[in-house]
């Protein structure tokens, strides 16, 4: 026996002799070994992935010894254990190298919050009303396990449905063939905010069904149409890297960034130019910059023609487009649309970028559409490479981003549960979608749910959709989990990253795929033959091990040496091959040949509600803090001044001084906002970066359930929209909703907390209350 | 080779992104206010994103610009205090000795860049929320005075590890919490004693200007202008 055995095994029976000790569980002190490589007050750094938005960023996580409470064995007690001190990027993961988000340091407060689910639990009043009783996981599983072998021997599996938020990670995969060799309908992947359109439109223009990859930093010239792809959009931190490169990283060449929108968004505050254009209207304004370039024959003769010539009248030249007919679409002068295609085309390298609010209209496809022309014709008939470029695959499978628009698929499952017909849901599993908080309310998500006889979650917190669940099986939070994230933009090189468990778990939870796996198990049949794997990190690893033949960041000898090597970088990424950057020139013609679509006439957004009584369109936007509002629990990031207003802990709209003015409405002033679906109240901030005719609020607060620091905070905008849907792909048309607003009150009843910041000797500081 | 830390922000890289802020909090232990605490100014914000709005819809501008302490040379927060609590370190920094400090708030009204925060009760934190805290950093009792260190704690852990290694501390070894955050890295931090320092070259830029320079008080941070893209060229 070695020493360090004796050891073990001395300090493990005086533990038992403890234990046997004490009768009362919650005095019991138990002393586990520490981690062996943990040294008192030195830190140690392991790889990790950030999982709180699609970006799927590396981190590395400062772990250090120190002394937590812990349940064991179901007993509580106090151990001295690894624990997550800080969140930073890693610096060798090629999407953020070595940089993180505001939302991805708060990671941490997923991990310590004081209001996850610590155990199993049971609802015992009626639904939603948030009381629950705690089980034993092993009364839970044996629950959950009876009611699948039920669907099973009444040959109703199709009857059991699942509702998630979209994933980027093996889980999807996981969850995917667990339904299919079950035989329960696809999963539902559910988020207000989904990306469907761009990809759609990109499928269509590039070959590429995904989001795209600008490559900034060799950038002279950057157009955004909407998108806010420095603050929430698409891969923020990896675009702010080539932002900074692009401004001030190459000495003598600074690009000009020009920012189409009608609500100045972070993003927007950082341009050279702004332009405020007509909501819905942003494809026009493109292809009237495209009319100026092929008309002043500024472009080489067929630049563009591909993606050009999904657009009616391109190849004559888009006669429709001339500049003064665009002025009037688009409120945008025919001297600028002139001035911005004689610029674009006199730059070294020019790039036009799509997302956002001008997706999200009824004629979301064709303002993609016709900004991925744009793009083409200025960006790929250049002979350098093209600043757009697409990520190439790395693990094939459910991972990678849905084309399916969310919307349409939450709005199906809604539906048949609320149809009362046979077939409809009989059992739904959750996962982290909260759609009672998130959808439109037209989709009666809370009714539907009421008629499915029993719902179990997976989440760790109780939102607004799971204290409708009957069951609760938390998982490990994210740093206590494997984790494995599938980018699908944000850098060239293939990216698939990995990581164990960066510390080990607080509570009584267990990782949501062992929870499957082991249902898989205990169902047999297809299903274990769908599943083989009794773990999710033997999973992984059977899905990881291929690509040592790729080469790439790992040179293993054996399949062991590739799946430590992956675990200690934090994932595998391809090399950065020029084969590889298959932008916009090098389209991808097999895919482009299967998705022929015949050419798109320009259409009008439209609009639920009249402008007579609904004179203001409504703009919810994507919140820096709290992104769709599934980060609204984190304490840092409620404290987080908004970058435009210095607001904290509150949810406000954004109304224009001149409207201010017009309507009686003062700073401070609460604001009732009113659609044909509802209305919602909001403490008024007077900005002059917004259309006269447009509010704007973030999303993200007015969850009813949410943790302490969220529940009962503010209002949520999304509980007003119509719902309507881009006209191709069905996808949430968050931004097509009118509404009408009146001064409800003072300051006194309105809650706006701003941070006192300010210096005196600042004058242009704006005045606050 | 004696130190004096500094700061460069470029405003031209600078998104307001607010990665810097939230990292701060994460690193020094800065305790949340909550709502109704935040509501009396009482939230703490180590470094803050401040905006600048000019002009009306068609055509507003708005200018953000990250304040930190300036950690100054002449530093008005160091003379007025009673009890040597606000301190200037040999290698320039504008630190606080949270055990000299008995809360007489004289430097928070004296310093014109309002980075300084009071502690108007002693923080808490909801368990397990007290697991995040950075042991390498104290956290401040009810009745002192608390601001930004420029991570201190990074500083001493380097030059300790660089001393028992019998070496000079390399430039961009180690750096502050807000500067590793920044993705678009707008803040560098170094060491403005050593000339070939990144954070040296671009305090000398053309572009460089003193926030609130005028008043005399020598800061050690360094802001860089935006570019003007109609100005063509901008090195």
């Amino acid at each position: 026996m070695e020493r360090r055995d004796f050891i073990k095994i001395s300090a493990l029976s005086g533990v038992m002799a403890t234990l046997e000790a004490c009768r009362a569980p919650e005095k019991q002190l138990i002393r586990f070994i520490p981690e062996e490589e943990l040294v008192p007050g030195i830190a140690t750094w392991k790889p990790s992935v950030c999982t709180l938005c699609s970006a799927g960023c590396g981190l590395q996580v400062r772990v250090m010894q120190g002394e937590a409470e812990v349940v064991r064995r179901g007993q509580q007690g106090v151990i001295k254990m690894g624990l997550a001190k800080k969140l930073e990027g890693n610096p060798q993961h090629p999407v953020n190298k070595g940089k993180l988000c505001a939302r991805g340091h708060a990671g941490l407060q997923v991990l310590y919050h004081p209001d996850r689910i610590t155990q199993p639990i049971k609802r015992t009043g009626a639904r939603g009303s948030g009381e629950f009783q705690e089980i034993t996981w092993d009364d839970a599983l044996k629950e959950v396990a009876g009611h699948l072998s039920m669907l099973q021997s009444s040959k109703s599996t199709e009857m059991l449905a699942f509702l998630g938020r979209p994933l980027h990670s093996q889980r999807r995969e996981l969850i995917a063939r667990f339904l299919k060799s079950y035989g329960a309908r696809p999963a539902v992947w559910y988020q207000p905010f989904d990306e469907a359109v761009l990809r759609q439109a990109n499928l269509l223009s590039f070959g590429h069904a995904a989001l795209p990859t600008f490559d900034l930093a060799r950038a002279d010239y950057l157009i955004s149409f909407g998108s806010d792809f420095l603050g929430t959009w698409n891969s923020p931190v990896a675009q702010s890297l080539g932002y900074g490169e692009m401004r001030q990283g190459r000495p003598g060449r600074r690009a000009k960034f020009v920012q189409v929108e009608s609500r100045m968004s972070q993003t927007g505050a950082n341009t050279d130019e702004w332009i405020a254009c007509r909501p819905g209207m942003e494809g026009a304004l493109a292809l009237g910059i495209a009319h100026v370039i092929l008309s002043e024959k500024r472009a080489p003769q067929g630049a563009g023609s591909h993606a050009g010539s999904l657009i009616v009248g391109w190849s004559a030249g888009l006669p429709d487009f001339a500049p003064e007919a665009v002025e009037k679409q688009t409120g945008v002068p025919a001297a600028v649309i002139k001035r911005l295609a004689h610029e674009i085309t006199q730059s070294g390298s020019a790039a036009a970028m799509i997302g956002g609010a001008p997706l999200a209209h009824t004629n979301g496809l064709f303002n993609a559409l016709a900004v991925n022309a744009l793009e083409s014709l200025v960006d790929s008939a250049r002979d350098a490479e093209p600043i757009l470029g697409f990520m190439p695959e790395s693990l094939p499978g459910e991972a990678t981003g849905s084309m399916q628009a969310s919307l349409a698929s939450l709005n199906a499952l809604a539906q048949s549960a609320l149809s009362g017909q046979p077939h409809t849901p009989q059992m739904l599993l959750l996962y982290e979608a909260d759609p009672i908080f998130s959808a439109p309310p037209a989709l009666r998500i809370r009714e539907a749910l009421g008629k499915i006889p029993y719902i179990v979650s997976f989440g760790n917190f109780i939102d607004d959709t799971s204290a409708q669940a009957d069951l609760i099986l938390p998982d490990h939070a994210p740093l206590e989990s494997w984790l494995d994230s599938m980018p699908e933009s944000g850098s060239l090189q293939a990216v698939a990253s990995l990581a164990p468990p960066a510390v080990l778990p607080l509570h009584d939870t267990r990782s949501m795929p062992d929870v499957l796996l082991g249902l898989a198990h205990q169902l047999g049949g297809e299903v274990v033959k769908a599943l083989p794997w009794t773990t999710y990190d033997a999973m992984l690893r059977a899905a990881f091990v291929p690509l040592r033949s790729r080469g790439g960041s790992i040179n293993a000898q054996t399949d062991d040496d590739f799946w430590d090597a992956a675990q200690t970088q934090g994932g595998w990424w391809s090399s950065l091959s020029p084969a590889h950057s298959t932008g916009s020139k090098a389209v991808a013609s097999s895919s482009l040949a299967a998705a022929k679509h015949a050419p798109v006439a320009m259409t009008a957004p439209e609009f639920a509600g009249a402008s007579g009584d609904y004179p203001f369109y409504f703009l919810p936007y994507v919140s820096q803090a709290f992104g769709d509002g599934s980060l609204a629990h984190l304490p840092w990031l409620q404290e987080l001044p908004d970058v435009l207003t210095s607001a904290m802990w509150s949810s406000w709209v954004e109304i224009n001084p001149k409207t201010g003015e017009r309507l009686g409405i003062q700073p401070g002033d609460l604001v009732e906002i009113t659609s044909q679906q509802g209305s919602v109240r909001a403490p008024a901030v007077l900005s002059p970066g917004i259309a006269p005719d447009m509010v704007a609020m973030p999303a993200g607060q007015g969850h009813e359930n949410f943790g302490r620091y969220a529940s009962g905070r503010g209002t949520n905008p999304l509980s007003i929209l119509a719902p309507l849907a881009d006209r191709e792909t069905g996808s949430l048309a968050w931004a097509a909703t009118r509404v009408k607003i009146t001064r409800a009150g003072g300051p006194e009843q309105a809650k706006l907390v701003l941070f006192a910041g300010g210096m005196s000797g600042f004058p242009h500081e704006e005045q606050r209350r | 080779m004696s130190h004096k830390w500094g700061m460069v922000v470029d405003l031209d890289r600078c998104t307001g992104c607010e990665a810097c802020v939230v990292a701060c909090h994460a690193e020094n232990n800065i305790p949340t206010a909550g709502e109704d605490q935040a509501a009396r100014g009482r939230a703490k914000h180590w470094i803050r994103v401040e905006r600048y709005w000019e002009g009306d819809f068609p055509n507003p501008k708005i200018r953000f610009q990250p304040v930190l302490c300036q950690q100054c040379d002449e530093a008005p927060c160091e003379p007025v205090c009673p009890t040597y609590a606000s301190y200037h370190t040999p290698e320039g920094l504008n630190s606080q000795v949270y055990n000299r400090c008995i809360g007489t708030r004289f430097c928070a009204n004296a310093c014109p860049y309002n980075v300084r925060f009071f502690n108007y009760y002693n923080p808490t934190w909801d368990m397990p929320l007290q697991l995040q805290l950075n042991p390498d950093v104290s956290v401040r009792s009810v009745g002192i005075m608390e601001k930004c260190t420029f991570c201190v704690q990074r500083i001493k852990a380097a030059e300790i590890q660089a001393e028992a290694e019998k070496r000079e501390l390399k430039d961009g070894e180690f750096t502050t919490a807000c500067a590793q955050s920044c993705a678009s890295k707008a803040l560098v931090f170094g060491d403005l004693n050593d000339p070939n320092s990144e954070v040296s070259r671009l305090s000398s830029s053309n572009r460089g200007t003193k926030l609130l320079g005028e008043l005399g008080t020598k800061p050690n941070v360094t802001y860089l202008e935006r570019g003007n893209w109609q100005d063509g060229k901008n090195g």
